[in-house]
């Protein structure tokens, strides 16, 4: 068995969710290339040659791959796909964007944001918002799948892969990348954060999210927001935590002004630690936080912020 | 132009899914039904292309049993032209469900096909972009905005680190994300409007698909569960946990 | 409180197996109506009210309307949300397509209510306000009002009120004073007049007051009575809202619930009088107010069912997520498991859907009224059922519903009794139900009197009639052995409170509360019978859905346990006749503190 994961990079540097999704792979089998397709990427191939437990790394460095675009991705990875077992990307939104097209190209089914490896072909994975798990079985020869990264440890950087230069040139020219609009924060990203601070609805507006900010910045903390504080315009979607937007598990996940929905739950309820701040003590965040404190957040918030 | 939107039956979001006894499968016996969210935001959109002019129909597909003509009807009360019902009594995987798609666009040639980003049911994620892989047409995954000019399309792409945006040669397929609209709801003239709206019925053998499995359910079970903590005093008692018991700060 | 989630299995079962609503479409050829569509407008009427209404039925409790600089200004968010009602064509619904209506049965409207109703009481008066007005000018008015009004009455974009009561004529009309003087084409209304619902608001561009005054030359009593169409501003020639009419509210009630809807006092008059256009006939106004109340009255049902509805939902959610005390494993125990709290759930699930098989089962009634030709045997015979129906549906279902809710806040311990947990608002909300649209105890006069003795109980026996056929049915049925027992013996309690009537005809109006009350319970007992035979059946033919099939056949055998057994105190009541309650004077009422 061989196993190919693509990286998600930002070209210099691997992203974690990479780590968490070669953990993952080494539960399959021990053979484990990755592929890093970008532009100007030789920085993020050196950094996954690192990642402990890869045999083999694949740089495919090319203007066509700049932006992982999913037509030229998924063309350039089913070249790639002969002789391997199992192609696994991190179930991030790059992730899921590209890895169906290739099963499709390869005629095969995908198994989305595996959460355990039973076997090299039976996989756990959520279903239903987090409410049931799945046991499932592939029966095909190529195995598509996405991590979901929370699920796995971050793999050790012990390695050394070899390093091999990929020539194929992959542009189907059906798309063109015109800009991003990434959110530029002094904090750490959502998904990689050690720490995260979300609001809900009982922030009452946009603006109370400093309050949030303000103890963020202490604790070297991201914030986050449950889906009812996104359609109430609080803040933006990609502060979104749960089952349709973010996945966390952080070593701290602090809920604040936030009752408990199923679908945040899902996205948040494999912290290691979780507090709930809500004035009311039925909601139902407090059956699944490890500390909770029954308080107006307007007082509690501040006062966590001064004593920290 | 056409625009193909396609609707999928799953359980109402409102509904607490239970696992079956025996763990085979979620028990989705007589429980309440309804369109996939996302893809009342895809209809959502199919609808405002056409009456910003930019489509001249809107076609509404679905694979599935007959109950999904509920959701056909509706697609059509919320101002869909037609409706088209892809018959098939077993939950497809996404990937027969995509040739069966492939099918269809290949017979209506659409120069958009609006899909839900992923159903709140099996939560693949899946559909839209085997369907681009299949049809060769460009993708546009997880839109918060779409912007038809004439034979490209800027689509606006909800990712991790924010936003990004996309040009695409037409035709295109997009999958929605939660910002893309709000959708509407039907009004009581055009709920009298769907009921004479033609709705065809084909199979996957007149498509000539072959549906094949790819994946087996092995079973189902509940999720870990989380236990409930302790309830502390005041935000003095909360940092001394975190700092001395817990060690997270 | 929870999510209000409309109860569309049980709707479904009431209208396509216990009313046969598919046969009723077919019999009548109404073109491809059946019970599927009737279930994809109320899936989507509950979308509607999930968005818009529950959430602000919260927020008008606590923001009442307010009369500000003479205006009436509602809650907050109000006049958006009825505004997307007209924009989705919910007033439409069971309005005539010649003005713009969809034409649909009045089971659906019906139906719809019910979900208007469960998610937001006081919103839901204003449009059902506007149906009375519509109703009466169809029926009853001239073609220039019916072109002048009838089409945005219909839309939505204009509102409608009812005019009856002053403040020294409530249930006796006889009493009203004011006053309609013929002028040119129209006439000058003087007045004052009290309880109105939904009086003045902003939310739509007019709002058309149906306003009972007498004429100069009027005979007194109520039998002087005409009816008028005042507009709170005149229409123009291009058919829009013009000129401010000589018409204000001067005041608004302070109520113990549905503080959204404004009850208004209005003032007609006040500078030159208020020009008004005559319905019908000099002098028929309470007459055509008549031929309205069955409609109005089995409305007021309906809000029973809704609120009683929405009671039991936030019980139900309430009692299963309250935990409360250890078993002696000592696992924590939720009180949904304890046996009392089991028993007022059963009341309030049993009585719910005993209440909406009456309320939608009168409702079509009317539709199979109106789909005969008028002055036929069968209309006088759907009349006479009809108008048999109307004070039970009000009256027996209304005085439930003040148990219900009662029940649902007692379930919630002292959590129900504050405010925040909701459903103190729905024990408000609920109180004016038995109240408003003629009293109990009118509708039970009503039953007695007009609708029993003076037919010498001819409708009253046609009722036992069809009783005694489910019990033939039931006979024969394994599993309904319970029932039947329990109908057998409410039936003959029926008889026998008829026959003392009829006996003693002097003494119903002292009992006559207790007569109405009997025949809720009967009634309601055998559609829950019918009920309970069609769901033994389907589950025979093993239809798909046992779990609510068989949860079915519980709740109807626990309603036959638990309310049909009440016949028989009404009818001890009943024979107790009125001796005891007339024989002490008036002094010796206050014989405890004289």
């Amino acid at each position: 068995m061989s196993i190919l994961v693509i990286a998600e990079h930002d070209n210099d540097s691997i992203k974690s969710s990479t780590l968490n999704t070669v953990t993952a792979a080494l539960a399959i089998a021990d053979d484990v290339t990755v592929l890093v397709a970008g532009s100007n990427c030789q920085g993020a191939a050196q950094s996954a040659a690192k990642i402990s437990g890869v045999s083999t790394v694949l740089v495919a460095d090319n203007p066509a791959y700049a932006n992982q675009l999913a037509e030229n991705m998924r063309a350039l990875i089913v070249e790639l796909a002969e002789g391997k077992s199992h192609l696994l990307a991190p179930a991030t939104t790059s992730g899921k964007n590209i890895m169906p097209g290739v099963a499709a190209l390869l005629d095969v089914g995908q198994i989305s944001e595996i959460i355990k490896v039973e076997s090299a072909d039976v996989f756990e994975r959520p279903v239903y918002a987090g409410n049931a798990v799945a046991k499932v079985q592939s029966l095909d020869a190529i195995k598509v799948i996405t991590v979901r990264t929370t699920a796995f440890e971050e793999a050790g950087d012990t390695g050394s892969a070899s390093i091999e230069e990929v020539t194929a040139i992959c542009d189907a020219g059906k798309s063109t990348f015109i800009g991003e609009e990434v959110v530029v924060s002094e904090r750490p990203e959502l998904t990689a954060a050690k720490i995260v601070i979300s609001g809900g609805r009982g922030m009452g507006n946009g603006e109370n999210f400093g309050l949030l900010e303000a103890v963020a910045d202490k604790l070297g903390a991201a914030v986050g927001a449950s889906r009812a504080a996104v359609d109430a315009g609080f803040v933006s979607n990609d502060m979104q935590v749960g089952q349709t937007g973010k996945i966390v598990a952080p070593d701290l996940y602090i809920a604040v002004g936030i009752s408990g929905a199923i679908q945040h739950l899902a996205g948040m309820k494999d912290s290691k630690v979780i507090v709930a701040i809500n004035k009311d003590e039925e909601a139902p965040i407090f059956s699944i936080a490890d500390y909770g404190l029954v308080a107006d957040l307007f007082e509690a918030v501040p006062e966590l912020e001064s004593s920290l | 132009m056409k625009v193909i939107v396609t609707v999928k039956r799953v359980i109402d979001y409102n509904v607490k899914v239970r696992v079956k006894a025996d763990g085979s499968d979620v028990d989705l016996n007589n429980v309440k039904m309804a369109m996939n969210p996302f893809c009342e935001i895809a209809v959502e959109e199919a609808i405002r292309l056409k009456e910003s002019g930019v489509a001249t129909e809107v076609i509404a597909v679905s694979v599935g049993p007959k109950a999904c003509q509920e959701q056909l009807r509706t697609a059509l009360a919320l101002g869909a032209d037609r409706a088209i019902q892809v018959e098939s009594d077993e939950q497809l995987e996404s990937l027969n469900v995509a040739k069966l798609l492939a099918k269809v666009i290949e017979q209506e040639q659409p120069g958009v096909v609006i899909l839900g980003k992923q159903a709140i049911d099996t939560d693949n994620n899946q559909t839209g972009q085997m369907l681009s892989a299949l049809t060769g047409m460009a993708q546009g995954t997880f839109a918060s905005k779409i912007d038809i000019q004439g034979d490209k399309a800027l689509v606006t792409r909800e990712v991790d680190g924010g936003l990004q945006t996309i040009e695409l040669a037409m035709p295109i397929i997009a999958t929605t994300d939660l910002r893309l609209n709000e959708p509407r709801y039907a009004s009581l003239p055009n709920i009298m409007k769907a009921k004479r709206k033609p709705l065809e019925v084909k199979t996957a053998e007149e498509l000539g698909v072959s549906i094949k499995a790819h994946t087996k359910l092995l079973s189902v079970g509940a999720p870990a569960e989380r236990k409930a903590g302790i309830k502390v005093a005041d935000v003095a008692e909360l940092v001394d946990k975190l700092k001395n018991e817990a060690k997270v700060i | 409180m929870s999510v209000y989630r409309h109860p569309y299995k049980e709707a479904d079962f009431v209208v396509r197996h216990l009313l046969a609503f598919d046969d009723f479409c077919r019999d009548n050829t109404l073109d491809d109506l059946n019970s599927d569509f009737c279930q994809l407008i109320l899936k989507e009427a509950e979308k509607f009210a999930a968005h818009y209404l529950v959430e602000q039925n919260r927020q008008g409790d606590q923001q009442p309307a307010q009369l500000i600089a003479g205006k009436v200004i509602e809650t907050p968010g109000f006049s958006s949300s009825y505004r997307a009602f007209i924009e989705q064509g919910w007033p439409s619904l069971s309005a005539s397509e010649q003005y713009g209506g969809q034409g649909l049965p009045n089971l659906l409207a019906v139906a719809c209510n019910e979900i208007w109703q469960s998610a937001n009481l006081s919103f839901s008066l204003c449009p059902l306000l506007g149906q009375g007005a519509i109703t009466a000018i169809e029926r009853h008015g001239s073609t220039a009002l019916k072109q002048r009004f009838l089409q945005k009455l219909v839309s939505g974009e204009w509102t409608g009120t009812m005019n009856l009561t002053e403040a020294s004529a409530g249930s006796d009309l006889a009493a009203i004073k004011t006053r309609a003087v013929p002028e040119d084409d129209h006439y000058k209304i003087f007045g004052q007049k009290i309880f109105i619902t939904w009086g003045d608001h902003q939310m739509s561009d007019n709002i058309i007051h149906l306003v009972l005054a007498r004429l100069p030359d009027a005979p007194p009593g109520v039998k002087g009575l005409s009816l008028f169409v005042v507009p709170k501003y005149l229409v123009d020639e291009q058919g829009e809202p013009g000129i401010e009419n000589d018409l204000r509210c001067i005041s608004l009630e302070h109520k113990l619930g549905i503080h959204a809807s404004p009850t208004c006092v209005m003032s007609y008059g006040d500078e030159n009088g208020a020009i008004g256009y005559i319905i019908g006939e000099n002098n028929y106004g309470l007459h055509y107010m008549f031929s309205m109340m069955n409609h109005a009255r089995q409305g007021v049902g309906v809000q029973g069912l809704g609120v009683s509805e929405r009671a039991y939902q936030a019980a139900l959610e309430y009692a299963g997520n309250r935990i409360q005390g250890t078993d002696r494993a000592g696992n924590s125990l939720r009180i949904i498991e304890f046996g009392d709290v089991r028993r007022m759930l059963m009341l309030l699930k049993s009585a719910t859907e005993a209440m909406r098989a009456l309320c939608y089962y009168a409702g079509l009634e009317t539709d199979k009224k109106n789909a005969v030709a008028d002055n036929t045997e069968q209309s006088s015979q759907c009349a006479a059922r009809i108008d048999f129906l109307t004070p039970i549906v009000k009256g027996w279902c209304t005085e439930l519903t003040q148990e219900l809710v009662s029940l649902a806040m007692q379930i919630h311990g002292g959590a129900g009794y504050i405010e925040e947990a909701g459903v103190a608002q729905l024990v408000r909300d609920a109180r004016i139900l038995t109240i408003y649209e003629g009293t109990t105890g009118i509708q039970a006069l009503d039953l007695v009197k007009r609708k029993t003795l003076l037919d010498d109980g001819a409708q009253a026996k046609l009722m036992f009639a069809e009783i005694e056929q489910t019990l033939a049915q039931l006979r024969e049925s394994p599993g309904c052995d319970v029932m039947y027992h329990n109908l057998n013996t409410a039936l003959a309690d029926g008889r026998a409170a008829l026959s003392w009537l009829q006996a003693n005809p002097g003494e119903s109006s002292c009992v006559a509360v207790y007569y109405l009350q009997m025949w809720g319970y009967l009634t309601g007992g055998w559609l829950m019978a019918k009920s309970q035979l069609i769901a033994s059946t389907l589950l025979a033919n093993e239809s798909p859905d046992s779990d609510y099939l068989q949860a079915k056949l519980v709740t109807t055998q626990f309603y036959a346990e638990h309310f049909l057994v009440r016949t028989s105190t009404c009818l001890a009541s009943i024979k107790a006749g009125g001796d005891t309650m007339m024989s002490l004077s008036e002094q010796q009422f206050f014989s405890h503190v004289n």
